[in-house]
């Protein structure tokens, strides 16, 4: 069959088109808002700082430093804190503890997030695991950390793999939650329309459920690695071979100011870096979003 | 197939629900009736009166409770490539570029990249909307996403296409214009069409053949006989007038 364009007099909405296909506002605008943004994103921080300051001057430095000296410590003690090494931790720094960290982070959120995300992408659509999946979920997500993590220690020891899989149990636990909502909320039009064209259970999985749930999915992942920090650090303070919990830990026995607020700032600026990283492949993986 | 045959055979449907405070309700109530191939059939009827569950039950997303479906003389079980469907809801796919959703159908028969491509942008010229072919479906209007779906029902090369209210949501001007994108590409292709709308002018406009259903059942059945394609004037002689009192009437309004 041959076909030839209708022709006809030119579409009055492909003018409009044009006007929006740049993929957003035209390109002078985007720059302007993007230095707006940044600079309130400066201000922020800036605030922050300000009240850090104003706050350390007017309290006992026994209790609160202004950032240069948590500058200074964290600066000072990056690559080598001889203090450390006096509560068993070794000839290390801030900078390897928090490496420890962030791997036991990165292996409990991959992990744990794959598996929770399978379970919850298959209990949105399979009913009987659903019924099954949801009890247990509900239990693992009320059990506090409090509670699992000495369990944890008694159970596998003072090793990395009782943190990794701390993380990774409360990390698919959120993910369960996060992917079977954002499954559920797929508009089933689209499944129907794929269904019409001979789709089936596989391609679509592949060409509807995972690009479908992929925005929701990261969404969720975000969130669930805020948590696995928190947790991480929390695990590694009650027990841990290192990791920047047992700096907090170790420095809090010394009653140092300083270097505790210097592991804080780190631990957070990781953590920000981290959702940015985390931010920039959900605009490139969902940039249809 | 032989020539004058039915290519679309619907018997005796009966289909009903429960609703949620219990009530037995009878959405299809012994529908039957046969489409030649090349016709454009509305279904014409007021809300909730059963058109959507027919064409959901010809379209094999809905299991009648009595009854059966034909198609090209195979019993219809469940939805197949045979029948393109457009429905109500916008159903274009976000997360795929304009092109990929018109060769989405022919990329999970698995047709090779370059000709499903080739298919695809010869829909999307045939529909006008080469020129965003790389665009996401965000990026267009409400009417180029209707024709984004026709071009992609097209595309994939179904005997028969059936629409639900497809335009239903469109501006006048807008609607206007996709029922005539969507006229040519039927003219053209010779496809049957079985398209479900409550707008008596839109299907006095688009089909060959209108049916009333009414409380699930069928109402009206008679052809469209109005030269093609037509225009506002073709539908405001004395017959065409005629007609729309008649259709009205079956409809409840006169």
């Amino acid at each position: 069959m041959t076909f030839r364009s209708t022709g006809g007099p030119p579409d009055p909405e492909l003018p409009r088109f044009r006007m929006r296909a740049g993929n957003g506002p035209p390109k002078g605008l985007g720059m302007q808002q993007k230095l707006v943004d940044a600079l309130y994103t400066v201000a922020g921080i800036a605030l922050f700082f300000a009240v850090w300051w104003i706050a350390a001057s007017q309290l006992p430095r026994s209790r609160l430093v202004t950032p240069l000296e948590a500058g200074r410590d964290l600066w000072t003690n990056f690559f080598y804190s001889p203090r450390l090494g006096v509560f068993g931790l070794g000839k290390v720094g801030y900078g390897s503890l928090l490496l420890y960290t962030l791997s036991n982070v990165f292996i409990g959120l991959v992990t744990g997030g794959a598996i929770g995300i399978l379970i919850g992408i298959a209990s949105a659509r399979l009913k009987l695991l659903r019924i099954f999946v949801d009890p247990v979920v509900l239990v693992l997500g009320t059990v506090p950390i409090l509670v699992a993590a000495p369990l944890f220690l008694l159970w596998f020891g003072v090793v990395p793999f009782t943190q990794v899989l701390l993380v990774a149990l409360y990390s698919a636990v959120m993910m369960v939650l996060f992917s079977q909502r954002a499954a559920q909320n797929v508009n089933p039009v689209y499944e129907r329309w794929a269904m019409t064209f001979g789709a089936g259970t596989g391609a679509r999985m592949r060409h509807i459920l995972i690009p479908g749930t992929v925005p929701e999915i990261i969404g969720g992942l975000r969130i669930t690695l805020a948590s696995a920090w928190g947790l991480e650090v929390f695990a590694e303070i009650l027990g841990a071979p290192s990791g920047i919990g047992q700096a907090i830990k170790a420095l809090t026995n010394l009653s140092n100011v300083p270097g505790l607020l210097a592991c804080v700032v780190i631990v957070a600026v990781t953590a920000i870096v981290t959702d940015i990283l985390l931010v920039v492949l959900m605009r490139r993986v969902a940039i249809w979003a | 197939m032989n020539p004058g045959e039915p290519i679309l055979s619907v018997r005796d449907i009966r289909v009903g629900f429960v609703r949620a405070d219990g009530t037995p309700v009878l959405a299809l109530d012994g529908v039957s009736l046969d489409v030649s191939s090349g016709e454009f059939v509305c279904i014409l009827g007021r809300s909730g009166h059963g058109k959507t569950t027919l064409l959901n039950v010809v379209a094999g997303l809905l299991n009648a409770q009595r009854g059966e479906v034909r198609v090209m003389h195979l019993p219809v079980t469940g939805p197949g490539t045979d029948r393109g469907v457009i429905f109500q809801q916008d159903a274009v796919f976000p997360w795929m570029r304009v092109l990929d959703n018109v060769a989405f159908g022919l990329r999970v028969r698995n047709v090779s990249r370059q000709e499903r491509l080739r298919i695809a942008r010869e829909h999307l010229t045939l529909v006008g909307l080469l020129p965003v072919a790389r665009a996401w479906p965000r990026e267009l209007s409400g009417g180029m996403r209707a024709r984004v779906a026709i071009a992609a029902v097209f595309a994939n090369n179904p005997p028969i296409l059936l629409a639900d209210e497809p335009f239903g949501a469109l501006d006048y001007v807008t609607r206007r214009q996709v029922q005539a994108v969507l006229r040519d590409l039927w003219r053209r292709t010779g496809k049957t069409v079985l398209f479900v709308t409550h707008d008596v002018d839109e299907a006095m406009m688009l089909g060959t053949r209108v049916i009333v259903v009414s409380n699930g059942r069928i109402a009206e059945d008679r052809a469209i006989e109005l030269p093609m394609p037509r225009s506002d004037d073709d539908v405001a002689t004395p017959a065409g007038l005629a007609l729309k009192h008649l259709l009205l009437h079956h409809m409840g309004l006169e």
